[in-house]
């Protein structure tokens, strides 16, 4: 049965259409308005009056990128902190809660208390720091990885997930004497690959946006990230460059803030990638996470 | 029972090592906050939280004495209040207008945009800032400029009274999509016999929003209430306090950009005054503590719903 449209109707419909575009609009033109930046002449950006499209069109900017080593390797280290730590984090997540997924477990009321505890109460960043300091990680790669490791929240998530897997599967490798690690890898992991995508996508994406650490926790150059970079630039933009990177920078018609957008293109498209498979996942990962709390 | 364990053995190793880990990187860090009452140095390592002598309340003394620390309980609490007040209504409404869209394409279109910022990175999201804000080419100024509104340039980046609502633009911006989703399953477990109901007693759709959605909504939005409170201090739902007065903050906006938990970090690190930094992260600690009992405390009363 079709009801007629009263007039409310007809002005809710048009209110709540002009709502959402100028909401859809506002979300994506800055992403669309960094693209346009990359793709003109970073000197001529600097003349402003530039919103739709590129003014004066050039490759130039991702051709700078790509030939300045700090970039490159920013963007490497960004690469390989996102796929070890990525790894690192979902296996030893993962192996935890497998642990603790065993129902008859002794004292597994105890090690629950023990994870909630840690996930509602911090020691606050300085005391964090002072461990970190003291076990030699600062200034160097482990910093990125090994303090993300555990993910208490997927720890809970994975739990349960463990739960719903039934007993015996791992039951008759375990009568011909296979180790629980074996199990674990062989027997449990392939069969969780829908919690496996999920852990991997959000600390993929933790890691790759990841920013304090490098900022803070390492001063070794060769270690620094892409958002490591790009704070930089922010940090710098008040300040006039060097003479010699600014001429090299003059010559090829870019600027730090060209050069800037870049990277952010750069560091976006990834995201925009995993997007899709991301998006399937994440409304699940959400309201677990909300019921809990 | 030590025949269980010892069949349990692999799986208590595993677990194990996950305590080990929260040991190391949880426990130590807090149990390590008493370095807040001794005068420790960091070239003393882990040991030196224990053999470190006691300083008593100086630190805490020397932060209530500190020039900038009216500065700072100033912009952490307008800052967190800010973002709680205007960043809490927003994905309800916004999910309210979402349930009204009949075209479920349309509506799924939106949806997904409006949290793609939540997975972008906030040095990228400052970035963007900064091409829309800068004077020189920022089209921020140039649009105000151009249609009249403004009479010259605004400096939003560097203007310490633009930083307040700049943070909480952006933050809005940034995370108000995603909490979208907790509104939007709590709208999509309402009965829908209670709007056929409604429309058959010829209410119209904006009195069944009145009076079906919102209540609706009561308990979800009120278990955010309380999460948002709580962690006020942080920035609430949308966070990112220190992130944001870290990354947008600057040397000319820093009078009001300043927060408590930046300063520690700042001071600790910079400074190597461990002790004076974890005794403000130890004052941060116990404010968010009083608020998330106390927030839950005034919902339970209210409404009867509370988180613990």
């Amino acid at each position: 049965m079709q009801r007629r449209k009263t007039l409310e109707d007809r002005c809710l419909d048009s209110f709540i259409m002009v709502v959402l575009v100028l909401i859809v609009f506002m979300t994506l033109y800055p992403f669309y308005y960094i693209l346009v930046i990359t793709f003109n002449s970073g000197t001529d950006t600097t003349l402003g009056g530039m919103y739709l499209w590129p003014r004066d069109f050039t490759f130039g900017n991702y051709i700078y990128f790509l030939k300045d080593p700090k970039w490159l390797s920013a963007l490497g280290m960004s690469l390989l902190r996102t796929v070890v730590g990525t790894s690192l984090g979902v296996l030893f997540t993962a192996m935890v809660a497998y642990g603790l997924a065993r129902r008859d477990l002794l004292f597994r009321k105890s090690y629950f208390f023990i994870i909630v505890f840690a996930m509602n109460f911090s020691g606050g960043l300085i005391a964090y720091y002072v461990v970190l300091k003291s076990l030699g990680l600062i200034n160097t790669f482990g910093v990125y990885v090994i303090p993300g490791m555990l993910n208490l929240f997927f720890l809970l998530i994975a739990i349960s997930f463990f739960n719903d897997i039934p007993e015996e599967l791992g039951e008759s490798a375990r009568m011909d004497g296979a180790s629980e690690l074996r199990i674990f890898a062989r027997i449990i992991l392939p069969v969780s690959m829908p919690l496996v995508a999920t852990m991997s996508l959000f600390m993929g994406s933790g890691h790759w946006n990841a920013w304090l650490d490098s900022a803070y926790f390492v001063q070794n150059e060769g270690l620094r990230t892409l958002t490591y970079r790009m704070m930089q630039v922010i940090n710098q933009s008040m300040i006039p460059t060097g003479d010699a990177a600014s001429a090299a920078m003059s010559r090829s018609k870019v600027t730090p803030f060209s050069i800037q957008a870049t990277a952010m293109v750069v560091s976006i498209v990834p995201i925009l990638g995993v997007y899709p498979f991301l998006q399937k996942h994440f409304v699940s990962g959400m309201m677990l996470g909300s019921v809990k709390g | 029972m030590l025949k269980q364990l010892h069949k349990q053995f692999p799986f208590h190793v595993f677990v194990w090592l996950g305590i080990l880990f929260l040991l190391i990187f949880s426990y130590i860090p807090m149990f390590g906050i008493i370095i807040a009452f001794k005068n420790y140095k960091i070239s003393t390592g882990i040991e030196g939280i224990f053999t470190s002598s006691w300083a008593g309340l100086t630190h805490f003394k020397a932060l209530i004495d500190d020039y900038n620390f009216p500065n700072l309980v100033r912009n952490t609490l307008i800052l967190s209040i800010l973002k709680v007040v205007f960043s809490y209504p927003v994905p309800i409404l916004f999910a309210i207008i979402l349930s009204e869209v009949k075209n479920v394409a349309f509506k799924r279109f939106v949806q997904t945009v409006s949290y793609l910022p939540h997975f972008i990175s906030w040095v990228v999201v400052t970035g963007i800032a900064y091409a829309f804000f800068s004077t020189g080419y920022g089209i921020f100024n140039e649009l105000l400029l151009s249609l009249g509104i403004l009479k010259e340039p605004v400096d939003v980046l560097t203007d310490p009274d633009s930083f307040y609502g700049l943070a909480v633009a952006s933050a809005i911006w940034k995370e108000a999509g995603w909490w979208t989703i907790i509104f939007l399953a709590a709208l999509a477990g309402i009965d829908p016999s209670l709007y056929e109901a409604a429309e058959m007693d010829g209410a119209g759709r904006i009195k069944r929003i009145l009076y079906i959605t919102l209540p609706e909504l009561k308990s979800a939005s009120i278990v955010v209430l309380i999460l948002s409170v709580g962690s006020m201090l942080g920035g609430g739902l949308v966070g990112s306090n220190f992130e944001q007065s870290m990354l947008l903050g600057n040397s000319l906006n820093s009078e009001k950009s300043q927060i408590i938990q930046t300063y520690a970090f700042n001071i600790g690190l910079a400074q190597g005054r461990f002790s004076f930094a974890a005794a403000i992260d130890l004052m941060q600690s116990v404010i968010s503590l009083f608020l998330i009992y106390t927030s839950n405390a005034i919902a339970k009363r209210v409404s009867g719903t509370g988180l613990f």
